[in-house]
């Protein structure tokens, strides 16, 4: 094979060079061209080594149905590896590699692979690592020591680890109607459709719109087809109604008539403009879909066919007619139907030297009999192509004699030198989206192919992806498809000659003797006799042979192995094509980045969730970290201190004066209506209808099978509003659970719900000289204990800023939460700080609000945790034995009052050790494992007030445990430690600090 | 009287962004002066608000899905059956709606703390939030005055469209700052302006 640039023709800009790089050797080409075309036009004939045998691998078609060209393009350490060369657009600097060869692609020291083909024939694996244990010998340890050589013998390209600086975008997109594929269908049906005043999107894969026409020698109302397809859709882009996407491949088909694309945004530019994404995942929403996909040629499977220089026959006619490249200098075609002899009289036109053409059938038509002629190619009827000759690239091939009743070669094999071969075993079309979309392909026997399945949605295939191989009927096929009316189109004259689109039913030609190997999957390098050998050890059906040898599994799904496949084994099994069956497609029609489907969330994976005062806590030194989608401060350190000082010096200035913690994040519902407190006596186990206005309660919310669900205080702002508050954590669900019931359990109750998080910002002043700080700093309301006693709200100023200001406590301190508007929640903050300097106020953080919370045994979601009940957690004083409640029918089954449950108890250190969280309780002294756990740590720290380590537990027969000895045990940080189990109350259990 | 902390800190930066070379395809401000109030209609009191919300406003909306109407900085729409936000800039909107809105008509809250009004106009405003939600920006799908409720992922956002090419967001007030950042990731490439 020496491919070489033609002397004129192809679209490319010949005025303007490009530069790159393949295997670190400098090379040139043009604007327009593919890698794979350039390389061509250089003499590069080798691209790649094939994924088992390490065999050399040229080109072999010449778009996204490229099994073999697949390289790497470097980009600073960033390697995007199994990139397809023939879709591949060359720009200046652009820097790519082979892929899967040692130390080069010239010199690949795996190639010896080749020579243990009988070995690695399909189901190698299954077969070497898969079996009964002989001795010390088990399969799965054999599995294990070669696993990394063979893993680095096999496969594609590597994967870089450099991480990728790109951005990538989504794009939802609307439309009436979507035409995907701009080829003669693909053009009229837009067209057609846009007549209507549809909203149309039109989405081409390649950089320009045409499709076949591209490479095509017909002419189109007297035009070149290339020039009259480029002007049909520049006047469709410039329509109002319709957007034009090309470099976007229609990769997925979903329910609701949702279809999944990647655009090629500026990956193809030397340069990207500031702020351009490099893929753009749209999200099309359509409301008819229009499946003008095309047909993909596929290859005849014969011995040696895999050899550089082999390759469809169709990529040889785009190369000359697209790129201006000449694939060889004496291209011999080998078909068996009349579409390699429209590829050879544009061939011929383009300046490509055929000197055959091989036609395993014996009888062709007049017209391709002329084309043959008109070429200078020799017609050799009734023959095949048997082998092939090649060292790094195809110098000549053999042929015999070809009996189409039997399938059989015979008689004496004949040499023709040539250096490109161009095969044709007839055309697929290309049914992939319409397979996604669901239903069973349909075999055509005519075209000796699948056609689309029955449409389920609002879908229809055009042109050859419907069946329909001359441009004029894929004309009137689109013009038809793209409209519901009645009336008849206007069509493009098309001057062309009629070819039979028919062909024979030869997909294998299989040697007299035995021969080289003849693939049917390139990309996995499967080959005939490895589908005859899963049909001998019993894997018949066609979903079986797709897993036992991977045919069709590759990158490119099979898109030249599938029907040869699946022909091999139907004759094998003795069957039809049909009832052999095919296998459903999947998404991705082409491979997608992982970058482009994260899209805008690549790179920053979640939102944040800042209170009204994250910027005052990062300039006073906290240490923040995320709890949910919240960033909150973990403590707030002083240089050189560890976490746990930190937190021990914040909650004992609770304990010992003031401080206060930003409590913002709680969430808030508002509840209003007539009917608000009848409501809230439903969802809370305890009543709220009786409370005051002006006061607010703690409440309990049980599941609906009476395991705890959250618990928090509703304030009681007028007869009929209420506002919530539930843990951070558990804001959004007990939202929907409230809106759930509301909605459809009991519509009848007039309440209205609205998330008020964010309106307001919270701050918690909690210490013995709380009130004294809000004494210093509120003004329009008194904070004695008289008008706003434990559970009291008043409403007041701090600054001339409205506050409401509830008396409660989590620490068990005398406490506060001021509550103001959440733009005035740092001013707030800072006048508190303000005015409690005289008292040392100092801020604190999480660890130190769960410390004082642990010692004085109050529950958080560590202890809601989905299993326990209100008595697990002592919490059945709040349980109303006058009303019925969500959870009050099933809190008492007997397995939820089972005296063997865990509950809570408090637990100190005994040997003034720290107690891991998530600790096993057990009874032995000694670590052993597996140890008899009795429950387990939900929560520990060091306590300041106790002057110990202590935590909080769930254990089992809890309260009867009190005063025994145990030990916190955890294996897993190697932490094993005395402990004494007492009551949750650890810090001041008569609560008279916080009443104070 | 304290002037309200804008959620947005240091991420609010006037002047122009990302491919601003290639012209200013966007514009992107916080609306600071206007009060947000939410109403919210019983079963069967929706065309009661709705008169309401006329006579407070000056605003008449139309009783089907989303339906609303803009007048300069007054804006009001509907979001989800029966509830509509009213948007104005005076401080005493919350309270006026209150008078014509009793009980047995229905709710009002006021969101104005808690929710941050993001402006986003300009030629390229279809585009860029079509990136960011799964909603029909076309003006067809989504018509001048009228309201949706949508989500950018874990975001929720009330989006109003004014004009052709203005659409005012309301997103939560906690998340506004990160919606921000990625507004005007997803604005760079067609250059943006910050007032």
């Amino acid at each position: 094979m020496t491919a070489s640039r033609l002397s004129k023709g192809g679209r490319i800009d010949r005025a303007k060079t490009v530069r790159f790089t393949f295997d670190g050797r400098a090379y040139s080409g043009h604007p327009g061209d593919t890698l794979a075309s350039a390389l061509l036009a250089n003499g590069v004939t080798l691209f790649g080594r094939s994924f088992k045998y390490h065999r050399p691998r040229g080109v072999f078609a010449a778009g996204s149905d490229e099994p073999n060209a697949l390289v790497t393009v470097l980009s600073g350490e960033v390697r995007e590896p199994n990139v397809r060369a023939t879709e591949l657009e060359i720009h200046d600097g652009l820097v790519t590699e082979s892929q899967n060869r040692f130390p080069s692609l010239e010199h690949d020291v795996m190639a010896i692979n080749q020579l243990a083909g009988p070995i690695l024939s399909a189901g190698f694996y299954y077969k070497t690592f898969m079996g009964p244990a002989i001795g010390p010998l088990r399969s799965t340890r054999v599995w294990m020591f070669f696993e990394k050589f063979i893993r680095r013998a096999a496969g594609l390209g590597k994967a870089g680890i450099a991480a990728d600086p790109d951005h990538y975008e989504r794009m939802n997109a609307f439309c009436d109607v979507l035409v995907v594929g701009t080829g003669p269908a693909g053009l009229l049906a837009a067209e057609a459709a846009a007549e209507t005043g549809a909203q149309v999107i039109i989405a081409e894969e390649r950089p320009v719109a045409g499709g076949a026409l591209l490479a095509s020698a017909e002419l189109i109302d007297g035009r070149n087809a290339a020039v009259w397809a480029r002007e049909k859709a520049a006047a469709l882009a410039g329509l109002p109604n319709v957007r034009f996407l090309t470099r976007t491949s229609v990769w997925g088909y979903y329910d609701g008539n949702v279809l999944t694309a990647l655009e090629h945004v500026s990956d193809f530019k030397p340069n990207r403009t500031k702020g351009q994404a490099r893929q753009r995942h749209w999200v099309i929403r359509t409301g008819k879909t229009i499946l003008a996909t095309g047909a993909f040629e596929r290859p005849i499977v014969f011995p040696g066919n895999d050899c550089p220089g082999v390759m469809l026959a169709d990529a040889v006619r785009r190369y000359a007619i697209e790129y201006g490249v000449a694939a060889g200098n004496n291209v011999t075609l080998f078909t068996n139907n009349d579409s390699a002899y429209e590829a050879a009289r544009a061939m011929a036109q383009a300046g490509v030297n055929i000197v055959a053409i091989v036609d395993v059938r014996a009888d062709i038509s007049g017209a391709c009999i002329e084309i043959a002629s008109a070429a200078g190619a020799e017609l050799v009827l009734g023959h095949a192509v048997t082998g092939t000759h090649a060292g790094k690239t195809l110098s000549s091939i053999t042929v015999q004699h070809f009996n189409a009743q039997t399938g059989h070669v015979s008689g004496a094999a004949r040499e023709i030198k040539t250096d490109c071969l161009g095969v044709s075993g007839g055309w697929s079309p290309a049914i992939h989206l319409a397979s996604q979309a669901g239903g069973k392909p349909e075999w055509d026997e005519d075209l000796q192919a699948f056609l689309p399945p029955e449409a389920n949605q609002n879908w229809v295939t055009a042109g050859s992806a419907a069946g329909y191989m001359d441009t004029v009927s894929v004309f009137s096929d689109g013009a038809t498809k793209g409209t519901s009316s009645k009336t008849k189109p206007k069509l493009p004259a098309v001057d062309a000659p009629m070819f039979d689109a028919s062909p024979a039913p030869v997909f294998e030609i299989e040697p007299a003797a035995k021969s080289q190997k003849a693939f049917v999957d390139f990309q996995h390098d499967v080959t005939a006799d490895d589908i005859r050998l899963a049909y001998r050890e019993g894997f018949h059906s066609v979903e079986h042979l797709k897993r036992y040898t991977t045919l069709g599994m590759a990158t490119d799904q099979g898109k030249t192995s599938n029907i040869p496949g699946l022909a091999i084994m139907a004759d094998v099994r003795g069957i039809s094509i049909p009832e052999a069956g095919t296998t459903r497609f999947r998404p991705p029609f082409t491979p997608v980045s992982f970058g482009a489907i994260a899209g805008e969330r690549y790179g920053d994976l979640r939102p944040h969730r800042l209170t009204p005062m994250h910027d005052w806590h990062l300039a006073n030194s906290a240490r923040t970290y995320e709890a949910g989608l919240w960033h909150r401060p973990m403590i707030y350190g002083s240089h050189g201190e560890t976490v746990e000082q930190a937190y021990v010096r914040e909650a004992r200035a609770v304990r010992q004066s003031v401080g206060i913690v930003d409590v913002s994040t709680l969430g808030k519902i508002d509840i209003q209506g007539p009917d608000a407190a009848a409501f809230l006596d439903r969802v809370y186990t305890n009543m709220f209808s009786t409370l005051p206005v002006g006061k607010a309660r703690y409440g309990l919310m049980l599941r609906e099978d009476g395991i705890v669900y959250d618990d928090g205080t509703t304030w009681r702002l007028s007869e009929t509003q209420f506002l919530m508050t539930t843990t951070t954590a558990n804001a959004g669900n007990v939202m929907q659970h409230l809106e759930f019931y509301l909605d459809c359990v009991w519509p009848d109750l007039r309440v209205h719900l609205t998330s008020v998080t964010d309106v307001w910002a919270g701050t918690a002043v909690s210490g013995p000289k709380a009130r004294a700080v809000l004494e210093a700093c509120v003004t329009g309301t008194g904070v004695d204990n008289a008008t706003l006693p434990f559970m009291g709200i008043v409403h007041g100023f701090i600054g001339d800023v409205p506050v409401m200001i509830c008396r409660l406590s989590f620490s068990g301190e005398l406490a506060y939460e001021v509550y103001c508007g959440a733009g005035f929640g740092t001013q707030v903050w800072e006048a508190l700080l303000e005015a409690g300097k005289p008292f040392d106020i100092m801020p604190y953080g999480l660890e130190a609000l769960g410390t004082l919370r642990i010692e004085k045994g109050h529950v958080t979601g560590a202890e809601i945790d989905g299993r326990t009940t209100a008595h697990d957690l002592h919490l059945d004083w709040m349980l109303s034995k006058k009303k019925p409640y969500i959870g009050s029918g099933m809190k008492d089954r007997a397995g939820l009052n089972d005296e063997n449950r865990l509950s809570l108890v408090g637990l100190i250190s005994l040997d003034n050790q720290s107690i891991n969280g998530g600790s096993h309780i057990v009874s032995d002294a000694a670590p052993r494992e597996p140890a008899d756990s009795f429950g387990h740590v939900t929560a520990a720290c060091y306590s300041p007030a106790l002057g110990k380590y202590i935590a909080l537990a769930l254990v089992k027969h809890g309260t009867s445990m009190i005063g025994n000895r145990a030990y916190a045990t955890d294996l897993l940080r190697g932490k094993h430690g005395a402990v004494e189990i007492v009551s949750h109350h650890m810090f001041d259990p008569e609560g008279s600090r916080m009443h104070g | 009287m304290a002037e309200p902390q804008s959620p947005l800190g240091h991420t609010f930066v006037p002047g122009d962004h990302g491919n601003s070379a290639g012209g200013i395809g966007l514009v992107l401000t916080e609306r600071r002066d206007v009060s947000i109030v939410q109403v919210t209609a019983w079963r069967g009191t929706i065309p009661a608000v709705l008169t309401a919300i006329g006579d407070v406003t000056g605003l008449n909306l139309a009783d089907k899905p989303g339906a609303g109407r803009s007048a300069g900085e007054k804006s009001a729409f509907g979001f989800a059956p029966g509830r509509y936000f009213v948007v104005a800039p005076s401080a005493d909107l919350e309270d006026r709606l209150r008078r014509a809105i009793p009980l047995e008509t229905g709710t009002i809250i006021d969101l104005t703390h808690g929710r941050t009004a993001i402006r986003v106009k300009g030629p390229w405003s279809e585009w860029v939030l079509s990136k960011l939600f799964a909603i029909d920006f076309s003006e067809h799908g989504f018509p001048v005055g009228f309201g949706r409720a949508t989500l950018h992922h874990d975001i929720h956002a009330n989006i109003q469209r004014t004009d052709a090419e203005t659409f005012d967001l309301y997103v939560f007030r906690t998340f506004a700052r990160s919606f921000w950042q990625t507004l005007g990731h997803a604005a760079a490439e067609v250059g943006y302006r910050v007032e």
